[in-house]
């Protein structure tokens, strides 16, 4: 995932500039589009045309009923929401703690929220993977080992919502950081306690609703790494939807493609959802 | 040295904007005209085709009787100072200053020793190595203006320099331009939509409106003796009052003849504008205006009085307004002089007031 | 919530934090100087030596030029949309890059070898030599393919900083377009130039799926397909600690990354309030 994603808010608003046309803009632009263009025209073609067959629209079909594809995909599903559940639960509530009532721990957050950052995945992963392993034989006399090897079952290994939660943790932390200061949190939570409302409430009808546009951001980010999330799966063994991409590449090259085109179909949603919804948020 | 610079009918058109249309203007060389007009009346697009920012859609702008419309803007030998944001942020005061320098490869010691001269005479001398954001608007403007004159340009334009910055330092820096203007006698084009500043520094005002001159003149005629109705109205405070021609060249308001300023109009009905000094209150236990309110405004007072079922503005000295209160029934009286007329539009006395002036 | 039980509400991230990802760092750490069960420093050698080294030399080259062609690149595509007349060009190609700059991994692998593999579509059209794709030319094409959008959304704000007046102002000073961009426009421009060449470095450096995805590791030695082999290996059994020491390595390049594109990042902000 980049650090930048494109929806940070602009400090200076674009003028209108009247541009005088120019030859080498439109040259720069047209190799810009060739570049970016021609390798999803040409995957697209590369799915439905073989010199065998001419052009059909087989692969798309063969992929619904591919093996694996349902339940790769309902593995990334599930991960993903349950990634969603767990970095809300635990982030939001902890940056409003700091907000309103611990201000001197908020380097400490904005220190541990960008780290990740700096953390290849695969090396997250290989720290992982020695942990679970040395855990194994550490914890093998305990009642935790049973935990530990249940957090690791392969039919929702819950160890990849973990480590998600993680990776995903920089992006949630900017979103509902830039969320909370919109909203000037410390105002409106002053004003609900000053009418008498109890913190569920003011946590259910004050913060929650006025943050809507940053938790949903960060909700489908989130839903965009975990789908896309490769080299954790892989290297601690599962097969979620990016995995199984792959795995079948060798057998059905045509359906990993159109896989490939689908995933890129689906980020192209997540964002412009997410967008619209800073969209309405700003009227 | 210093030129003259000519505006021949200016055209200029953006989508379906009209920005100028048809600007004749001529500014003598060493004199300090004021651009005065509310926005989009075209004053700031004339000032642009001066520095050649903007490039007019027919008609000629002239410097010293050539056509300089074809003069790329980095040639011309016009130096400006823009509303904001202007300086370099990258650069300190004194790089800022010299950077035209720079770029005809003036030696550096020459450049430095010239900018800080520069920074003097602006009155910053103690500021040539901070850098702009470490600098308050007003020694922005001060920074931005030694940079204008720097290459010692044939004309000076400023954009609406003072508009960005607090009132204060806008009045102190305004006469420091016009003490500046008058040493080096350089002929300056100041843009504003601020009458009181263009009335207070510039040798002469020319009004615009929608990319027309209105008129041009020395503030006090401009004040005095408004050549239109818009500019009496820009211009200051006009109270409006219905009145009727009587005689030839004299109308009837407020019970009293006045000699009629300009041309009789064909309608007998007409307003009557009366700048609030023209008005005259004295006590009266009968007078048939009232105070409403008074506004204090230090040297003098501006009363707002009911009057015919209307109001009228009236500006008294200070020291007379003591009596003045609001609910005091006053007489008013005009003062005998030649009053501008213009088409009727009103029933009862209303006051208008140019939007800079509202307190 | 008092202010001195106001931290409780961090106390759940907190320690998910430490035991998530403070575990596998300290294992990470541990097991890079340990081996068979003794602190030693054995591992940290051999992970510079040999093929582990080869490999990093590798990361490092193909992130280095593809931070640097990308961050041109970039920079002129970002140029030529901030600067057109029509805003929904400049919309469109702003959104298309949030998408891209994140769609790395997997599926970009399979485009490519779509397009330029070795039965691609548009291969044959060009005439490529059978294992074109899967050189060091072919990898940094392709992690162009997100590197260019990253450095237009890293640009595009900081050339919409650019103020117009200051170009007028240069201008009025005498100054060409030459003048302008080497005296005021590339300087105010370099923090941001400089934090997306470093940015682009980082995410370059770390890729690792679409590498895998593409089997590259055959002919482009690196770093992250080498940690990857060494930890899924059979053959390579207590190679892992060398793995580890080889990812410290990694993670230290990651850290200088990220500490040089913090401070520019906020300078560059500064410059253009």
């Amino acid at each position: 995932m980049a650090a930048v994603t494109g929806l940070e808010q602009p400090l200076v608003t674009a003028s209108p500039r009247t541009a005088r046309p120019r030859a080498w803009r439109a040259v720069v632009l047209l190799l810009a589009g060739l570049y970016f263009l021609v390798p999803l025209g040409a995957s697209l073609w590369y799915t439905i045309y073989t010199p065998t067959m001419g052009v059909s629209f087989e692969a798309y079909g063969e992929l619904l009923t591919a093996e694996g594809f349902a339940s790769s995909l309902a593995l990334s599903l599930g991960l993903g929401l349950a990634t969603i559940a767990l970095v809300l639960l635990l982030t939001l509530p902890a940056m409003l703690a700091v907000r309103l009532s611990a201000p001197r721990l908020r380097p400490v957050m904005e220190v541990l929220c960008t780290l990740p950052l700096v953390v290849p995945p695969i090396t997250f992963v290989a720290g992982l993977g020695t942990s679970l392993r040395t855990g194994a034989e550490v914890l093998a006399p305990t009642p935790f080992w049973a935990t530990l090897i249940a957090v690791q079952d392969p039919a929702f290994p819950i160890v990849l919502v973990l480590a998600y939660v993680v990776l995903v943790l920089p992006f949630v932390y900017r979103s509902l950081d830039a969320g909370l200061r919109t909203m000037d949190v410390r105002t409106l939570v002053e004003a609900a306690r000053n009418l008498g409302a109890s913190w569920p409430h003011v946590l259910l009808r004050v913060v929650v609703p006025n943050l809507r546009s940053a938790l949903a951001s960060a909700s489908f980010l989130t839903l965009a790494l975990v789908f896309g999330e490769f080299t954790v799966a892989r290297l601690l063994g599962y097969q979620p939807f990016a995995v199984w991409i792959v795995t079948i590449s060798g057998s059905r090259g045509q359906v990993s493609v159109a896989v490939s085109i689908l995933s890129l179909l689906l980020i192209w949603l997540l964002l412009l959802a997410v967008s619209s919804a800073f969209g309405r948020e700003k009227k | 040295m210093t030129s003259k610079v000519e505006f021949r009918d200016l055209r200029r058109i953006f989508g379906k904007t009209v920005a100028l249309d048809g600007l004749d203007l001529t500014i003598e060389p060493g004199e300090f005209v004021a651009l005065l007009g509310p926005s989009g009346c075209g004053k700031t697009t004339a000032l642009r085709c001066v520095a050649g920012f903007e490039r007019p859609d027919s008609g000629a702008v002239l410097v010293d009787g050539k056509d300089i419309t074809d003069v790329p803007a980095n040639k011309r030998d016009a130096g400006m100072v823009f509303q904001s944001y202007s300086l370099f942020p990258n650069l300190n005061a004194r790089d800022n200053v010299a950077f035209g320098l720079r770029v005809r490869r003036v030696p550096v010691a020459v450049r430095r020793a010239k900018a800080d001269e520069l920074l003097e005479l602006v009155g910053l001398p103690a500021h040539a190595d901070r850098f702009p954001h470490q600098l308050s608007g007003g020694q922005q403007q001060r920074v931005a203006l030694a940079r204008a004159l720097a290459l010692e340009p044939r004309v000076l334009l400023l954009d609406e320099p003072l508009s960005a910055l607090d009132a204060k330092v806008r009045v102190a820096l305004r006469e420091e331009i016009r003490r500046l203007q008058l040493d080096l006698g350089i002929t300056t084009i100041f843009v504003t939509h601020d009458q009181e500043e263009a009335l207070s520094i510039a040798d002469r005002v020319a009004v615009l409106r929608d990319g027309r001159l209105e008129q041009v003149g020395a503030p006090a005629e401009v004040y005095d003796r408004p050549a239109t109705p818009f500019v009496a109205e820009f211009v200051g405070t006009m109270n409006h009052l219905a009145g009727r021609v009587s005689g030839t060249g004299s109308v009837t308001v407020l019970g009293r003849t006045l000699p009629i300023d300009g041309p009789a109009p064909a309608d007998s009905d007409v307003d009557v504008l009366i700048r609030p000094e023209a008005v005259q209150v004295t006590p009266a236990e009968d007078g048939a205006a009232e105070v409403l309110v008074a506004s204090f405004r230090g040297a003098s007072v501006r009363l707002r009085l009911a009057l015919e079922g209307g109001e009228v503005l009236a500006d008294v000295p200070g020291h007379e307004a003591v009596r003045l209160t609001p609910g005091t029934r006053v007489t008013v009286r005009l003062v005998e002089r030649p009053v501008l007329v213009a088409p009727r539009t009103v029933t009862v006395p209303v006051p208008v007031i140019e939007p800079a002036d509202a307190v | 919530m008092t202010r001195s039980r106001g931290w409780l509400g961090a106390l759940p991230l907190l320690a998910f934090y430490a035991f998530v990802f403070g575990l596998p760092l300290a294992a990470l750490l541990v097991g890079a100087f340990t081996s068979q069960g003794r602190p030693t420093l054995a591992n940290m050698r051999q992970s510079l030596e040999g093929g582990n080294l080869t490999s990093i030399a590798g990361s490092v080259q193909v992130s280095a030029v593809v931070a640097l062609l990308g961050a041109v690149l970039g920079t002129f595509l970002a140029y030529a949309v901030v600067t057109s007349r029509f805003a929904a060009l400049r919309h469109s190609v702003l959104t298309a890059s949030g998408v891209l700059a994140n769609f790395g991994g997997v599926p970009l692998a399979f485009f490519w070898v779509a397009t330029l593999g070795n039965s691609g579509v548009v291969s044959g059209l060009l005439g490529l030599p059978s294992g074109a794709l899967y050189t060091f030319w072919g990898l940094v094409v392709v992690y162009l393919y997100f590197s260019v959008p990253l450095m237009v959304l890293v640009m595009a704000p900081a050339l919409d900083g650019l103020r117009p007046q200051w170009r007028e102002a240069a201008a009025n000073n005498g100054a060409t377009s030459w003048h302008y961009w080497r005296y005021v426009g590339l300087p105010v421009l370099t923090p941001a130039l400089l934090g997306g060449v470093v940015l682009l470095f980082g995410g370059a450096f770390a890729a690792y799926a679409t590498a895998a995805a593409m089997g590259a590791g055959t002919v482009v030695p690196l770093v992250t397909l080498k940690i990857a082999n060494a930890l899924t290996s059979d053959v390579l059994i207590g190679q892992e600690n060398v793995a580890l020491a080889l990812s410290l390595n990694m993670i230290v390049i990651a850290g200088l990354v990220m500490a040089v594109y913090l401070p520019l990042q906020r300078r560059s902000t500064r410059w253009l309030r």
